[in-house]
């Protein structure tokens, strides 16, 4: 796997220009090449479960905090959105980053009494919490519309365009993946980021180096937060119909599995997992009942061959570079 | 074996990329020069509510091969392409955009949850084909576009029945308690029925509600007694059999009526004597004296190989609600514009009982009234009972 991708990547930074105009171009062309709403309806999905997985992935791929329950913020995002665009007629474009917002402090409130929780202990807290979020919604009548849920949410505008099917949405999507994955970029190649990869590595060690885990594990749970808050944001006036039974336990597991499958602490693994999940739940359609076997087996045959997911960190050279190459260089001066 | 991995990995997104391309575009053509009506339908033919998609499936079948056995509609003959839903609302959206984008398709029957028709709404409006759920019972969906109907009955009409035609007509009371599980459901039911209520004037001499899966109802029960209703109605589904058995385990001979568990055979399993004279309402019932219904429900359960409920009962008539609608186009194009028109004002009395639109789209049910005896499900009073 290794030598593709480094090969792949040699050729990457040959023509690095090229590739990224021709790629941007064909992407913003995409709703021209399947004008099928069906086919953009895919699409948009797989854009919006790269977010969710991608914004997962911070968390659990990058400073190994275990959150399980990642479908609680996305629910949050989600009702942000539509109760604040439905009863104070805010403007969509305005509403993203409040949602955002209000779901990192979410994930502040949810990460400071569990500094100290580790693995399935973290895990057990944030699954509890998702349900928690799905329970306020379901029965919060007033507020959330309960089981009836929020209906009539508003669709985006921009210069008079109004983006309400699936070709148009898609490029709110693709924007807002590109500014995940730019933004997630600089941030894990920073400062920042490789504090949450020394405290995935030896949270111990990472202190003694003056590594302040405390808060680097806030802020780590904060922004995973906030991009769920995003997603949620963006996903609701596309529904333009919310309920509580889209945010179960079930989800946070789909979005879970994205990211297992992709691999966890690379950039490139989640979109790699939201690719090839949301492709398999429309191949394998055909063979009904047995779709979800096939799914299940899936994943155990990946667990078996490729426990780090398909781009996983572990062993790649995709996860911080910076780091496995001082590593690499200190090794061979070692030897040498 | 890793590089042989990666490699049919790789192929798999590549072709997974390709086969997007050409799902939605290759439709069998008429077989044998027949011309066809082609329907999607919607269904959770997998998830939790697989029994329900399947039933869909199954009553849908059957009631498609029985219209072309009869020759079909205006010439046509009829075809319906199953999707699986799996109950997840972006899954049912996926499926509703594609069946939108099909020309071949003419209208949609499903889905099965009001969460699932709700987030198709807009889609199915942009698309201008009509949305026509056996299901939905949330009182907001139909209203959300003139394309999206629903026949299984608003909310709000049962309650206010329950206490003008089965209190008040049928059983001549006057003093009544009430026990009710504080859901969503309860609570709307409750107030309704008190509408219903102060309309022929009802005496709610006592109240009681409970959270769900309270188990012991005894003191709820007691301070019910102490009031001495004439009769005790249960607003529930789940905890009407333990609620019955512990009104016998306290010795109180009292007429029980049930709002909301329908016939359920629950009931008579659960309770054996204790229900006898138990009274209950339902939109539809398999009545042992009615032929037609009779071999239906053998039909079905040859089939799918499980009793049906309510549910494909629903389905089964959908698809006859659009042959109607089809018929009534008569020589007129037959497009989804057209089968929307004609199903708005289309009148049919179905397997299910009478449907009639709304403007909104959905149907105000009538109801039937049931009773337990000699440990079996009697029907006491038709649909005409409210307005005789």
């Amino acid at each position: 796997m290794n030598e593709i991708i480094l090969k792949l990547k040699s050729i990457y930074d040959k023509y690095k220009i090229i590739i990224i105009l021709a790629g941007s171009i064909l992407l913003l062309l995409v709703p021209v090449i399947f004008p099928k709403s069906y086919i953009m309806g895919i699409i948009c999905r797989i854009l919006l479960y790269i977010i969710l997985a991608g914004g997962l992935n911070v968390i659990n791929g990058y400073s190994s905090q275990f959150c399980i329950g990642y479908a609680g913020f996305f629910c949050i995002g989600a009702y942000t959105e539509a109760i604040l665009a439905l009863r104070l007629k805010i403007n969509f474009w305005l509403l993203l980053p409040i949602a955002g917002i209000v779901t990192a402090i979410a994930g502040l409130l949810i990460c400071l009494p569990t500094l100290k929780l580790k693995g399935k202990y973290l895990a057990l807290v944030t699954l509890g919490f998702s349900e928690i979020v799905r329970l306020i919604a379901l029965n919060w009548s007033s507020l959330t519309g309960g089981p009836m849920g929020l209906k009539g949410i508003p669709v985006p505008k921009i210069f008079g365009i109004e983006f309400k099917n699936s070709l148009s949405y898609y490029y709110i999507f693709l924007f807002l993946v590109a500014i995940f994955l730019f933004v997630t970029r600089r941030v894990i190649n920073s400062r920042i980021g490789r504090a949450w990869m020394s405290i995935r590595e030896d949270e111990q060690a990472a202190r003694s180096l003056g590594v302040d885990t405390s808060m680097y594990k806030a802020l780590n749970f904060m922004y995973g937060a906030f991009w769920a808050g995003i997603a949620g944001a963006a996903y609701a006036p596309y529904t333009r119909y919310i309920d509580s039974t889209f945010f179960t336990l079930d989800e946070g597991f789909n979005i879970l599995s994205m990211a297992i499958i992709g691999g966890m602490g690379t950039l490139i693994g989640p979109v790699a997992g939201s690719i090839v999940v949301n492709l398999l739940t429309e191949l394998l359609r055909p063979i009904s009942e047995y779709r979800l076997v096939a799914y299940a087996i899936l994943i155990i045959a990946m667990m078996w061959l490729r426990p780090q997911g398909l781009f996983g960190a572990s062993k790649s050279i995709l996860a911080g570079k910076e780091i496995v190459k001082k590593a690499r260089k200190a090794e061979k001066e070692a030897a040498a | 074996m890793k590089k042989i991995l990666s490699i049919i990995l790789v192929l798999v997104i590549t072709a997974g990329l390709f086969a997007g391309c050409n799902v939605g575009g290759t439709k069998g053509k008429t077989e044998e020069g027949e011309k066809v009506i082609k329907f999607g339908l919607l269904a959770p033919l997998t998830g939790v509510n697989a029994e329900y998609g399947k039933g869909f499936e199954v009553a849908t079948k059957m009631a498609i091969e029985e219209i072309n056995k009869a020759g079909g509609v205006n010439g046509y003959k009829l075809e319906i392409e199953v999707a699986d839903s799996k109950g997840d609302q972006k899954e049912s959206s996926d499926l509703a955009r594609k069946f939108g984008d099909d020309k071949e398709i003419l209208a949609i029957i499903g889905d099965f949850t009001s969460g699932c028709c709700m987030a198709n709404a807009p889609i199915v409006d942009a698309a201008g084909i009509v949305q026509l759920s056996p299901t939905a019972s949330n009182p907001d969906y139909a209203g959300m576009s003139p394309y999206t109907f629903s026949i299984m009955g608003r909310q709000d009409a049962e309650a206010p029945f329950f206490a003008k035609y089965i209190i008040h007509k049928y059983l001549g009371m006057k003093n009544v308690a009430l026990i009710y599980i504080n859901s969503d459901w309860g609570v709307s039911s409750r107030d309704n029925f008190l509408k219903g209520a102060q309309e022929v004037g009802l005496n709610i001499v006592a109240e009681a509600s409970y959270v769900q899966d309270e188990k012991d109802f005894s003191s709820l029960l007691l301070k019910l007694k102490a009031a001495n209703p004439e009769a005790v109605i249960i607003f529930d589904q789940g905890a009407v059999p333990q609620i019955v058995n512990q009104i016998a385990a306290l010795d109180w001979d009292i007429q029980i009526c049930a709002l909301g568990p329908g016939t359920s055979q629950q009931i008579i399993e659960l309770c054996g004597e204790n229900a006898e004279g138990l009274i209950t309402s339902t939109p539809f019932f398999f009545d042992p004296n009615n032929e037609k219904q009779m071999a239906w429900k053998e039909e079905f359960v040859k089939r799918a190989g499980f009793e049906p409920t309510v549910h494909p009962v629903m389905a089964y008539d959908c698809v006859y609600l659009l042959k109607e609608a089809i018929e009534m186009i008569g020589d007129g194009e037959i497009t989804r514009k057209a089968i929307r028109d004609n199903l708005q004002v289309v009148e049919y009395d179905g397997l299910g009982g009478p449907i009639k639109f709304s403007d909104a789209g959905d149907v105000t049910r009538k109801y039937l009234i049931c009773a337990v005896e000699n440990g079996k499900f009697v029907l006491k009073a038709g649909y005409d009972y409210a307005d005789e």
